[in-house]
């Protein structure tokens, strides 16, 4: 940025350094939380061990022998991914109208839209879970927490999305519908191509959001659509018991979205700056 | 008077014309705003009912009971303690994760070496849950296993720091994990707003010779009032799911000390089978989000809407 050219050569080593030190301490319980998951239950709650200690593979064994750990991983997979495509085939079409065809109301529909999302789920957790057991039958199915899921984030979704859209110049919709293009044409053709690096950042976060999420699933399912965050629910302990394997089910737990986020953070963090350049 | 009355008859005058005109938009958006409706308001107005009942479990023979089930909510010293709890977290939790997240910003803003390595270092802990991060941050705030001893043993032998067992601080010791989680994410955001900013206002001011902490301060901050929102939201949202930080960190011991009103919610509804006094707490909940949210939304959106 401009100020580089202000700034002395000894200011600049001092923020270097600083930032790095800032992000060792962020990064320090993630490392603590995976080495943990390499020493047996034993040698995790002895601090003489923290650093030096026997590596040891019998944590993961266990849970993917006797936890059953890939079934939890499907699951947490088709949910997370159908509930991402689900939230976004909504959320899209609701952002476009609201972006390119503001009404006085919108603006209103979007604030109330968002305010339920700092509604506790607390109260709608209960009629949830009594009418999904006892009336539809739909209890601990992939489809509930799917549905779900794509509840809790569509407001942030609709929210992300109409700010990047609204970023998009109305001349291209209208030149569009010039040409005789309909409505999803222009959603398909147009808009889509043109923010898509909003829309890859807005489903990224949805998708960790869905991934993370353990309010509603660990209390709407039991066996057949139980995520990971269940399989941690069920692994924990009374302090300082089993360390070990806990953080083991907990490292394999967001192994696989540090790694997708480790392929898509450059996407997310461009996606975001679109959005708010004015 | 009548300039001032013009603009809305115009308005009204058009109308008409309008709704047809975007019809395919406007059908476009109702699958989501009815989902919704039907679903978060149908099940709010059901709870809200419910706790004016004495409802023990559903299906239930339910008797209407007035204001009792508030009165007893109210004279609760664990619902008390919950809701100062949050108090608390929520507060700090914004504040803290705001200024933290843009000091970060503003630090990597400037040219900093492998900014795109310390950038997603600092991003990570915004994917992990806050199951995760609750356990793994249990974990080093232990006195015998964590930061406590490391830093005994590095001969400061009266050192001590051990917030999840002291009922007076418990709250911070979560509030120290709900940052570390979050923080990232801002920096991101208000990072990516930062570089949105014309050059041209920091050679403006430079000219000028105003100090850079007051660029930030008076020229930046406001300039970046979208992102703000968006920020805000995103950790508000997350300060309603503290619940999954203070289960997997204390359980909300020692003792009651660190309740907060989503678990208590849960626990009258699923374990004390409780599900009048549950739905009173829950209303409550619901509540007071609407006396903070309303009138902030108003401010917020009202004035931009003629806009």
């Amino acid at each position: 940025m401009a100020i580089v050219a202000q700034s002395t050569r000894y200011g600049k080593v001092t923020r270097t350094i600083l930032a790095w030190a800032v992000g060792l301490l962020f990064f320090f319980p993630i490392f603590w939380l995976v080495l943990t998951s390499f020493k047996t239950d034993a040698d995790a709650v002895k601090p003489e061990f923290l650093f030096f200690f026997t590596p040891t593979l019998e944590n993961y064994l266990n849970m993917t022998e006797n936890y059953d750990y890939w079934r939890f991983a499907t699951n947490s997979i088709i949910t997370s991914i159908f509930a991402t495509v689900f939230t976004l085939a909504v959320g899209i079409p609701c952002a476009y109208a609201m972006a390119f065809n503001p009404s006085r109301a919108t603006k209103d529909v979007l604030m109330w839209m968002l305010s339920t999302k700092m509604l506790p789920a607390a109260a709608v957790l209960y009629p949830m879970t009594f009418l999904t057991k006892n009336f539809l039958g739909i209890y601990d199915t992939h489809f509930l927490v799917i549905i779900v899921l794509s509840l809790i984030n569509l407001p942030i979704v609709v929210w992300m999305l109409f700010t990047y859209f609204k970023e998009i110049p109305k001349d291209i919709i209208e030149a569009g519908k010039m040409d005789g293009v309909n409505t999803w044409g222009e959603i398909r053709e147009i808009l889509i191509p043109l923010a898509w690096g909003g829309i890859a950042s807005t489903a990224l976060l949805c998708f960790i959001f869905c991934w993370n999420e353990a309010y509603w699933t660990v209390r709407l399912t039991t066996t057949e659509a139980a995520t990971l965050s269940k399989l941690i629910e069920g692994n924990r302990a009374p302090e300082g018991l089993f360390f070990g394997r806990l953080s083991a089910v907990s490292a394999a737990a967001v192994g696989p979205i540090v790694v997708l986020g480790w392929f898509c953070q450059k996407q997310l963090v461009q996606g975001l700056t679109f959005g708010a350049v004015k | 008077m009548a300039v001032t009355d013009a603009g809305p008859a115009t308005e009204v005058a058009k109308r008409p014309s309008r709704l047809f005109k975007n019809l395919a938009s406007k059908i476009a958006a109702v699958p989501m705003v009815l989902v919704a409706l039907v679903i978060f308001v149908g099940c709010t107005i059901w709870t809200i009912y419910h706790s004016f009942t004495r409802s023990r479990l559903l299906p239930a023979p339910e008797k209407w009971v007035g204001l009792d089930n508030y009165e007893r909510l109210w004279g609760e010293n664990r619902w008390l303690i919950s809701i100062e709890n949050l108090a608390i977290y929520g507060f700090c939790s914004l504040t803290l994760s705001l200024t933290i997240g843009f000091v970060l910003a503003a630090l990597l803003d400037r040219k900093i070496r492998f900014e795109n390595t310390i950038r997603t270092i600092i991003l990570y802990p915004f994917a992990l849950s806050f199951v995760v991060t609750g356990l793994a941050w249990q974990w080093i705030l232990n006195p015998q296993l964590g930061l406590q001893n490391v830093v005994r043993s590095w001969g400061w032998e009266s050192f001590a720091f051990d917030p999840l067992n002291n009922a007076e601080i418990v709250i911070f010791g979560i509030l120290i994990a709900g940052i570390w989680q979050g923080s990232g994410f801002v920096m991101v955001l208000l990072l990516a707003g930062m570089r949105g900013i014309d050059e041209d206002i920091w050679k403006a001011s430079r000219v000028e010779g105003i100090p850079a902490w007051k660029t930030y301060i008076f020229i930046v901050i406001p300039m970046m009032r979208p992102v703000f929102v968006t920020a805000i939201v995103i950790i508000a949202s997350g300060i309603i799911k503290v619940y999954d930080l203070v289960v997997a960190q204390t359980s909300g011991g020692p003792g009651i000390a660190s309740e907060v009103p989503a678990k208590y919610v849960i626990e009258k509804m699923f374990f004390s089978q409780n599900l009048g006094l549950g739905f009173a707490a829950s209303t409550m909940m619901l509540l007071s989000v609407l006396v903070v949210l309303i009138p902030w939304a108003y401010l917020e959106f009202g004035g931009k809407k003629n806009g």
